[in-house]
């Protein structure tokens, strides 16, 4: 499964497919793990995107990497050539709307086609928006083919961690792996002169000057 | 972090989701247990609070979130340095990790006094990245105490700053006093004080010419 582009590391490393309607918020989950950010803006991923995603756990570091597919039919491109090689996998669906729970189990045939016995877990998102069309009892799919279920939000950040520690325990037989702190190394000196600083001073007036993306929520874990 | 969403304060939601429906399939990976090292052995928390961390976006230019979680100023135990590290919770990934240093500023957030802004020289991916970071706290308070205990912090780095310089000079002068007692010439002295380079072929200079005194009488 090594990609062109893909660097090797020295610690385990697994392929993890991502699947599930266009707008359910793959591209948004994934993201907000790479970089903390929420993307409010829909693009359309177009085939593919592959970004490693590590973790730090008490038995090492590991590697997912995530291949974000599109969603939308007709940016599918080789789909089965993304599935090949998967070894976990993650199909989300949005609560807030019922006809991406009803196409779950299409995403879940063509995954296990070519895929057989892998760690599956199903996500449904936005779960911090009011108004759900899918409720939490009505969601029974993952019942009937052993899945696992998760009710997440990318916004909220609710479960966001919960279906990576999932499958880093089923890859690893381990049921009491966690997360743990990765090392902070010691930053080394930096000598800023004048005129950097006076530079650094300029931006930050005018990035003061700028709003936060969500500053209406007041309560952090 | 909105974790207290109506629909998840029913314990009935809450059981479904503790509970495994997954299949049961085969590990494909034996992990050994690993000592855990969070390279904060040798430092103290003078500061640990929960907020939300922000980088500003130059190209967008717009503030990102960054991660929420405790944001912390270790003061290390034996050189005293200070630095700021930020762990999004859950994950406990590291968000911010950089020095507090006397420059280091932290402005108000306008129209928003649960926040503030400065400028960092960023290590959290263990290279350098020039920074612009917005922290926002749950309560006014918090932001208070924040920026006063950097403002205090970038004080003291100033102060024990000067202190070395001072102690640096000090030595240099009394270097400076040793050459002038050897040469007794003001040339040298300004020579020396203006390149080091120099100083080391005057030296090397001084020396012959000491010789040659001697070999004269």
């Amino acid at each position: 499964m090594a990609l062109p582009n893909q660097q090797t590391v020295e610690y385990p490393s697994f392929k993890l497919v991502i699947v599930g309607d266009g707008g359910t918020g793959k591209t948004t989950f994934v993201k907000r793990h790479l970089t903390g950010e929420f993307e409010k803006k829909y693009e359309p991923t177009i085939g593919v995107e592959v970004h490693p995603l590590d973790f730090f756990t008490n038995c090492g570091k590991i590697r997912f990497y995530c291949w974000d597919t599109a969603g939308q039919e007709k940016f599918g491109g080789l789909r089965d050539g993304y599935y090949i090689h998967g070894q976990c996998a993650i199909i989300m669906f949005d609560v807030t709307a019922r006809l991406t729970y009803k196409n779950v189990p299409t995403w879940h045939r063509d995954l296990c086609r070519v895929c057989e016995n892998i760690p599956i877990v199903l996500c449904g998102n936005k779960v911090d928006v009011k108004n759900r069309q899918v409720k939490a009892k009505q969601v029974t799919f993952h019942r009937k083919k052993n899945l696992q279920y998760y009710e997440i939000s990318a916004k909220s950040n609710y479960n966001f961690e919960k279906p990576f520690l999932y499958l880093a325990r089923k890859l690893a037989g381990d049921a009491n792996l966690h997360f743990v702190e990765s090392p902070a190394l010691a930053p080394p000196e930096v000598q800023i002169d004048i005129a950097a600083q006076q530079q650094h001073e300029a931006e930050l007036l005018q990035a003061a000057s700028q709003p936060l993306p969500d500053d209406d929520d007041d309560t952090f874990e | 972090m909105a974790s207290t969403d109506p629909e998840h304060n029913e314990e009935e939601t809450a059981a479904v989701e503790d509970e495994d429906t997954g299949a049961q399939v085969a590990p494909i990976v034996k992990l050994e247990e690993v000592a855990v090292t969070t390279g904060e052995e040798n430092e103290d928390a003078i500061l640990d609070l929960k907020a939300k961390l922000y980088r500003f976006d130059k190209d967008g230019k717009q503030w990102k979130e960054r991660g929420a979680g405790s944001v912390k100023l270790l003061k290390h135990k034996e050189t005293g340095k200070v630095r700021l590290v930020m762990r999004q919770s859950k994950t406990l990934k590291i968000c911010a990790n950089h020095l507090v240093i006397p420059t280091t500023s932290v402005q108000e957030h306008s129209g928003n006094d649960k926040s503030c802004v400065w400028h960092a020289a960023d290590f959290s991916d263990g290279e350098l990245k020039d920074e612009l970071f917005c922290i926002r706290f749950g309560s006014i308070e918090n932001c208070k105490k924040f920026k006063e205990t950097v403002q205090e912090v970038a004080e003291s780095q100033q102060e024990s700053k000067e202190e070395d310089e001072k102690e640096a000079s000090s030595t240099a002068g009394l270097l400076e006093k040793l050459s002038v007692d050897d040469k007794k010439g003001e040339e040298f002295v300004k020579e020396s004080s203006d390149a080091p380079k120099t100083e080391a072929v005057a030296t090397a200079d001084s020396e012959k010419k000491e010789e040659t005194p001697v070999s004269g009488s």
